[in-house]
């Protein structure tokens, strides 16, 4: 949720009022957070700064008997851009003896993938700098109620989202902003982008998960928007030449129902994982001329498997992770599998103050990946510097498309 | 609690009332066998401070508060992060069974939202850096190792069974241990933990212990491991036996919502 210039002195006169009550109340309200420094600059190139970010981020909470809070402000400032100021949370929490009830802005997760969203649809993604930002800092918050019933160690979850919060985008100028490729120029109307806030558009989930002796599962479902918009696209074609002069591009979010699970299965020393989803009524490009608006509807179908293990002090997570078209068609303009790869590989040194860390994508369809390594370093406690590098493989897919974009980074992070 | 646990530590925690001293026949494994099956309370919670201090004496602290408790064949322990600032909110729970089964072990990172499952197999790991092995805070059967009652010494003013424990499997982290057992309360004093290659790795000391709610309590040990010269100072304070802590207390409900 990003902020108008009222909204913003807003939220600052409460941070200042929050802050200033604590010498009074500080009792009864935990508060933490961090400040951080964040910079990126370009391999390539004449070696641009891809990201110089200041963040301050602050939580703060209170529980009195069965009622509590928890507010999570956010600051980001930038050197190219206006300062930023959102919540990324803000929820009331009502405790009763089988069940709870939290309403407000909340970041809702599910599912057992690393890195990957398969049932884990509910709180949307901002993607304004890829996958490259912290998970925590990838999913936003939703406005919604959830109801947890707790019934011994298993869990039911119903979620009711009033409020269509789409995929925040890379804007336009942006290296993070995907590559569109049209076959003739194209004018974009943004007029049918929008979900209105009305009942009928509200979004519907809900989980059922248990941890046992045996395995860990969860099952979920959901009635919602696609976070992603389609685009709808009017060709325009000169009536004497009959060759297509321009495009009309439309963005529109469509309604899908999902339905999956997940599992997480101790077998000796690993962890086996594995996550499924069915999605009906997924919109995809397609190139063919007698489809409408250039889209055709399909089910698909986004699973992954995973093993957790430890060899000689490293920890290594591997998954595989692939989406199915049913029904396919060749004129879609995705492949009917897509495959991919993650792997990550942990270690610390020095009781936990140096850790060594790669993590990776690898794209199977277009031999393309996104590789991860870092460094960091707990200089004291809560105290942390960390360097690494986002390096894109391939020159086409998803992760391809971003070869130009390989950069180095710091973060500097002091958490109070 | 029926277990030796030691970040329950801490927790060679002994009903006084009843022990008697072992006569002249006395065994290593009858007295391994009195310590593991000292009666602990059906549960216990406290807050525990672990300070690490490394050879320039260095000092790094973390603070936790656990809630453990007993059921039939199952320990249930949660454990809830509060300091450095980075870790502060993430939960860990682990069940441990008598009949040797696999731990189950579940961490709640706050960052991720999610209760995620890790593998219980690396017991070897160090507890959050520290100088404790998670074997270490845990429970070990007696049957697991040969005892040997090799001596009996006064240390500290205490009169001691001295018994060194060898694992019957040959591939586990320490080639033996031996133990300082106190006669009057079967509290263990004192260990020494030796690497596989037989050489002195770590050595653990009593420093403080009292009674509460009529159970011997641990308050405060050391673990130094004298390879690397770095030591693990663990307190704890604000005890409670026997509070009739709810199952509910050991649910995903609570790792999420935290203390």
């Amino acid at each position: 949720m990003i902020m108008r210039p009222i909204e913003k002195k807003l939220v600052i006169l409460l941070l200042i009022i929050s802050l200033s009550s604590l010498t009074v109340t500080a009792g009864d309200l935990f508060w933490g957070g961090y400040v951080r420094n964040y910079t990126g600059v370009l391999t390539g190139g004449d070696n641009e700064l891809s990201i110089l970010q200041n963040t301050m981020n602050l939580e703060l909470s209170s529980r009195r008997q069965n009622v509590s809070f928890h507010v999570n402000p956010y600051i980001y400032q930038y050197s190219d851009r206006d300062i930023e100021l959102g919540l990324r949370e803000a929820y009331l929490d009502i405790y009763f003896d089988n069940f709870d009830l939290r309403l407000g802005r909340q970041q809702i997760i599910y599912g057992k993938a690393e890195g990957v969203f398969i049932t884990d649809v509910v709180s949307p993604k901002d993607m304004r700098e890829f996958l490259l930002p912290d998970f925590e800092e990838i999913r936003m918050g939703i406005t919604a109620a959830k109801i947890n019933y707790y019934l011994g160690g298993n869990t039911f979850e119903l979620v009711w989202t009033p409020v269509f919060t789409p995929t925040r985008e890379a804007e336009e100028g942006s290296i993070w902003r995907p590559s569109l490729e049209f076959p003739a120029p194209v004018n974009f109307d943004m007029s049918e982008k929008e979900v209105s806030p009305k009942v009928k558009n509200s979004e519907i989930f809900f989980r059922y998960s248990s941890l046992g002796s045996l395995m860990d599962i969860e099952v979920v479902g959901g009635y919602f928007w696609d976070d992603d918009p389609a685009m709808h696209i009017i060709r325009h074609i000169d009536h004497d030449s009959g060759e297509l002069h321009g495009l009309t591009a439309t963005p529109r979010h469509h309604r899908l129902y999902m339905a999956g699970g997940s599992f997480s299965l101790p077998v000796s020393s690993f962890v086996l994982r594995g996550e499924a989803a069915y999605y009906n009524g997924k919109r995809f490009q397609t190139a063919d001329p007698a489809s409408e608006n250039g889209l055709v509807t399909k089910n698909y179908v986004h699973y992954m498997a995973g093993i957790d293990y430890s060899v000689l002090g490293w920890n290594i997570s591997a998954q595989f992770i692939q989406e199915y078209i049913t029904d396919y068609d060749e004129s879609i303009r995705l492949d009917e599998f897509e495959s991919t790869m993650t792997i990550l590989a942990r270690k610390d040194y020095l009781r936990e103050k140096l850790w060594i860390e790669l993590f990776s994508y690898i794209g199977l369809n277009n031999g393309d990946a996104l590789l991860r390594p870092s460094v960091s370093y707990e200089l004291s406690d809560g105290f942390e510097i960390l360097g690494g590098a986002n390096l894109f493989l391939g020159n086409k897919g998803r992760f391809g498309q971003f070869s130009n974009n390989d950069m180095v980074y710091t973060k500097i992070r002091y958490s109070f | 609690m029926k277990t030796l646990t030691l970040i329950s530590i801490i927790l060679l925690a002994a009903s006084f009332s009843g022990l008697q001293p072992l006569n002249a026949q006395t065994t290593g494994h009858e007295v391994m066998e009195k310590v593991y099956h000292n009666p602990t309370g059906d549960d216990m919670q406290s807050e525990l401070t672990m300070t690490l201090i490394n050879a320039r004496g260095e000092r790094r602290t973390r603070e936790l508060k656990q809630f453990i408790k007993t059921e039939d064949d199952v320990e249930k322990k949660i454990m809830f992060f509060l300091s450095p600032a980075d870790v502060r909110n993430t939960s860990f729970m682990n069940f441990s069974y008598t009949d040797g089964s696999d731990d189950d072990q579940w961490i709640y990172l706050p960052a991720l939202r999610r209760v995620r499952r890790i593998s219980s197999d690396d017991k070897s790991d160090y507890f959050m850096g520290s100088d404790f092995t998670y074997d270490d805070l845990g429970e070990r059967h007696p049957n697991e190792d040969e005892h040997v009652l090799i001596k009996e010494e006064t240390i500290d003013g205490h009169d001691c069974y001295v018994v060194e424990s060898t694992p019957k499997d040959s591939s586990y982290m320490y080639s033996k241990t031996v133990t300082w057992v106190m006669k009057d309360s079967y509290l263990g004093l004192k260990r020494e933990f030796y690497d596989r290659n037989g050489d002195l790795l770590k050595v653990l000391s009593i420093k403080e212990f009292d009674q509460i709610d009529g159970f011997w309590t641990i308050l405060e040990t050391e673990m130094h491991n004298v390879q690397r010269n770095h030591r693990t100072v663990m307190s704890i304070k604000d005890v409670e036996y026997n509070t009739g802590i709810p199952d509910s207390q050991f649910t995903e409900r609570m790792m999420t919502r935290g203390l």
